[in-house]
């Protein structure tokens, strides 16, 4: 039995998770589960992918006659990796500069040759302080007076903090969900198992804590409920005035919790880890506290799991073609460029420059929502910290919760409306609903462009204009029979509202719109002209004459 | 009004312009790298501000020397008075943090200190929605700089010159949804939601919008790249290479994977709205669900 049930998962938690199996068996297991369960294509494609790379990896390359310029600078990374020999590798440079002649690749293989030239026991060398006014004379303001610079070096780090995020009283679901995985990854940390995130603890062999953070106004309650969600601890900072979130105070009390070193629970540096919420709130703030402290943090991660890295970026190992083994390194894989690819961010010290705690935001719905257990026992820390009036620069003079309570799921057909009604905002509204109101069960939706657009809506179709239709990533997911796509162009977090509906039916004047790609039919015309059609088309059964209409004009 | 707005070349993400190897890796050398799409709503917000209240906008970038084009982008699809491009080896290959030290040091160096600073929400590659804070909040750390208030997820914004002050709307995004009116003093920093929306209420400053957006885009034609950019490296900005790009980046990227494209995407019939046939085919998809007379 396979480690993963990929029935079990969505594709975007599946890829990284599948991406990491080194085992073509396992790999074929899952791919068998998968067929005999919910068989996805997409998913199959995952896992069938991985399964070749690893296919194409085990076939033997040899480097003294394979042809360079069918090897991509990743392969040739790996396959000198294995390579001891230096006449080789200078041959391999050679053809290289005949060939594609890739700066990357030459630097992967030169690396190689200097590593294996350099002292070559794979130990890192001290690298020795130089005061960078020695370094570099000819600059006058060296940036390490300019305060961004933390300047230590070698500091003690321990825990996994986990900001917990809050809204309305309540912990957000996301907040429970990392309490969830640091929980996970803690225990795993702390353990002696032979899993490569087991280290038994701390340095010393002591267990390390998952501390959960909890900052706003009357938030006790929220703290301690962050225990039966998994935290050992819980360090909290009460104020009336931090009701809603503020980035200047939240970023000071989160920082100063950090370095708190006169809180009697602690005598540590600051955290190893601490983890935020990739919410608007959630990810500024991790942006803020880490650099304020000075360390660097992965945004928007789909996963994360700690174990050893080795390192052979000469900014982190201080000596060029040299490894360093890192241990205790938080990986954290994440969707980029556009979601075409992954990548896995590490956040590494360089010598004499500690770059601690390691941040990652989180995305909300990424791990499980944890069962509350009411029986765990956690403690309870109250911050004490002075928060001088100038933190609170920005005033929240008023806000407004944009309520939920249309249910758009469950409908045979839904209009959905995007920027293109943005000329007539008001008529492309009522043409929205005249086609809505020709089907049995069917609702009107929105793109997100449209509720966040400062359009002018006449009174009587204002009451539509709500958060509640918005269909997409942050609103509601719909897979209605029939989809039609009115002035949509068809982003990313659009498609994740609406791509498993049955059929999609666009409409845009922009033969390039981007919802092309996934559309059954692609009504190329102004939404304006195209919907009135459709309408008369519903209403009366038939074509012909609708379209005769409008020709004429 | 003094006004800078940071912006970034990314790949050109749109189909047919992205190239890929047979792995699935992007091929940067072979995709054109064009201005950040949501820079430019921060770019916007910038012309709004000088239509009500006139002033200067400064469009800067950190990059290689190519990003002259990004530059010259933004100048001609939205507005820019002068640009300013921050560019050195050294600065190669920085992670948010040691870009934002760079960013804040290079506007540090104007000559006068601005009034708003704009980025953009999230970059296209990096996506990582950190720059802009931390960018201000190098100003923050810096005793010799105003502290600016810092207002994200901006979608819509007005400025009160006589009070000195700043309003905005800002999302809030949680468990629920909101919205929230900001006030804030200026100097400030604003980082726009790529759904900000720039709004011109009189019918004079819609010609002027107009006129600077005609005025912009003629600049933009007739600019000498070589001569028109103001071109800072690290030595100009006094900035240490130990403590700006790869080496002043407390992360590091450890391995790429392809997203595999899932194979789920539909081909499209086209459908030209005045061809009876082809909308046929759509009233009959339709057709079942119609409401019984």
């Amino acid at each position: 039995m396979p480690e993963i049930d990929p029935t079990e998962h969505e594709i975007a938690d599946l890829s990284p998770k599948i991406n990491q199996i080194e085992d073509v068996e396992e790999l074929e297991a899952i791919l068998e589960l998968e067929e005999e369960g919910e068989d996805r294509a997409a998913v199959k494609t995952v896992i069938e992918s991985r399964i070749e790379t690893l296919e194409e990896e085990e076939e033997e390359i040899d480097p003294e006659t394979v042809d360079l310029t069918e090897l991509t600078i990743a392969d040739i990374a790996n396959m000198v990796r294995d390579i001891d020999d230096v006449d080789i590798l200078e041959d391999l440079l050679d053809r290289e500069e005949m060939g594609d002649d890739r700066k990357g690749a030459k630097k992967q293989i030169e690396n190689r040759i200097d590593s294996l030239e350099g002292d070559g026991d794979g130990e890192a060398t001290e690298v020795e302080y130089v005061p960078p006014e020695e370094k570099y004379p000819d600059l006058d303001h060296p940036t390490a007076d300019k305060q961004y610079v933390e300047g230590v070096a070698g500091e003690t780090y321990r825990d996994m903090w986990v900001y917990c995020e809050t809204q309305q009283g309540n912990l957000l679901d996301v907040s429970k969900e990392m309490l969830g995985k640091a929980r996970e990854l803690m225990d795993e940390y702390n353990s002696d198992g032979d899993g490569d995130g087991a280290y038994g603890g701390d340095e010393d062999g002591n267990p390390e804590e998952v501390v959960a953070v909890v900052i706003g106004s009357d938030v006790e309650e929220m703290a301690e409920e962050a225990i039966a969600y998994g935290a050992d601890r819980v360090v909290y900072h009460d104020d009336d005035r931090l009701d809603r979130f503020r980035h200047n105070p939240y970023t000071e009390i989160y920082a100063h919790m950090c370095r708190d070193l006169e809180a009697d629970w602690r005598d540590y540096h600051e955290p190893r880890y601490n983890l935020f919420p990739a919410t608007n709130n959630g990810r500024d703030l991790s942006a803020l506290v880490q650099g304020e402290l000075d360390s660097g943090l992965a945004s928007d991660c789909s996963d994360l799991y700690i174990e050893s890295a080795m390192i052979s970026n000469p900014a982190k190992t201080g000596t060029p073609g040299e490894s360093k083994k890192f241990d205790r390194v938080l990986h954290m894989p994440r969707p980029d460029f556009s979601g075409f690819e992954y990548s896995t961010i590490l956040c590494i010290d360089k010598p004499h420059r500690d770059f601690h705690p390691q941040g990652a935001s989180v995305i909300p719905g990424t791990f499980d929502l944890p069962e509350p257990d009411a029986s765990r026992e956690g403690e309870l820390v109250e911050h004490d910290l002075d928060l001088p009036d100038e933190w609170f620069q920005v005033d929240v003079v008023d806000f407004d919760q944009l309520d939920d309570g249309v249910d758009l799921t469950g409908n045979d057909v839904i209009v959905a409306l995007g920027r293109g009604i943005g000329s007539e905002p008001t008529e492309g509204i009522e043409l929205g609903l005249d086609l809505v109101n020709q089907f049995e069960e069917a609702d009107l939706g929105l793109s997100r462009g449209v509720i966040t657009a400062s359009y002018q809506f006449g009174g009587h179709v204002e009451q539509y204009v709500t958060l509640e239709r918005q269909i997409g990533e942050s609103g509601q997911v719909v897979e209605p029979d029939v989809y039609i796509a009115a002035g949509i162009s068809g982003a990313i977090q659009h498609k994740v509202g609406m791509e498993e509906s049955d059929t999609i039916i666009a409409i845009n004047s922009d033969p390039e719109a981007d919802i092309r790609d996934f559309s059954d039919y692609f009504i190329e015309g102004d939404l304006f002209e195209v919907l009135p059609k459709l309408v008369d088309a519903v209403e009366t059964g038939e074509f012909a004459e609708a379209v005769q209409e409008v020709s004429d004009d | 009004m003094r006004i800078a707005v940071l912006t970034k070349g990314v790949p050109d993400f749109r189909e047919g312009k992205v190239s890929f190897d047979e792995d699935g890796h992007l091929e940067r050398g072979k995709t054109p790298t064009v201005m950040n799409p949501n820079d430019k709503q921060a770019l916007r917000a910038a012309l709004q501000t000088k239509v009500r209240h006139g002033g200067e906008v400064s469009l800067m970038s950190m990059g290689p020397p190519g990003y002259k084009e990004v530059l010259q982008e933004g100048m001609r699809d939205v507005y820019a008075d002068d640009l300013y491009l921050f560019s050195d080896r050294e600065m190669g290959a920085a992670d948010t943090w040691a870009t934002a030290m760079t960013l804040a040091t290079g506007i540090e160096h104007l000559d006068e200190e601005p009034d708003l600073i704009f980025a953009g929400f999230k970059t296209a590659d990096g996506e990582t929605g950190h720059t802009g804070p931390q960018t201000n909040w190098c100003f923050h750390i810096n005793e010799e700089l105003s502290d600016r208030p810092l207002i994200t997820h901006v979608i819509a914004m007005d400025v009160d010159e006589e009070a000195g002050t700043v309003r905005a709307k800002r999302l809030v995004e949680g468990d629920v949804s909101e919205i929230e009116t900001i006030e804030a003093d200026l100097p400030a920093f604003i980082v726009t939601d790529g759904e900000f929306e720039p709004s011109y209420r009189t019918a004079s400053q819609r010609l002027t919008y107009k006129d600077l957006r005609a005025e912009t885009t003629q600049r933009a034609d007739e600019i000498d790249l070589e001569e028109d950019v103001t071109v800072w490296n690290h030595e100009d900005l006094n900035l240490d290479p130990d403590f700006i790009g790869l080496d002043g980046s407390p992360t590091i990227v450890s391995g790429v994977d392809p997203i595999p494209k899932a194979p789920s995407e539909r081909e499209a019939q086209p459908v030209d709205p005045s061809d009876p046939e082809g909308m046929g085919d759509v009233l009959d998809e339709l057709a079942p669900y119609a409401e019984a007379d």
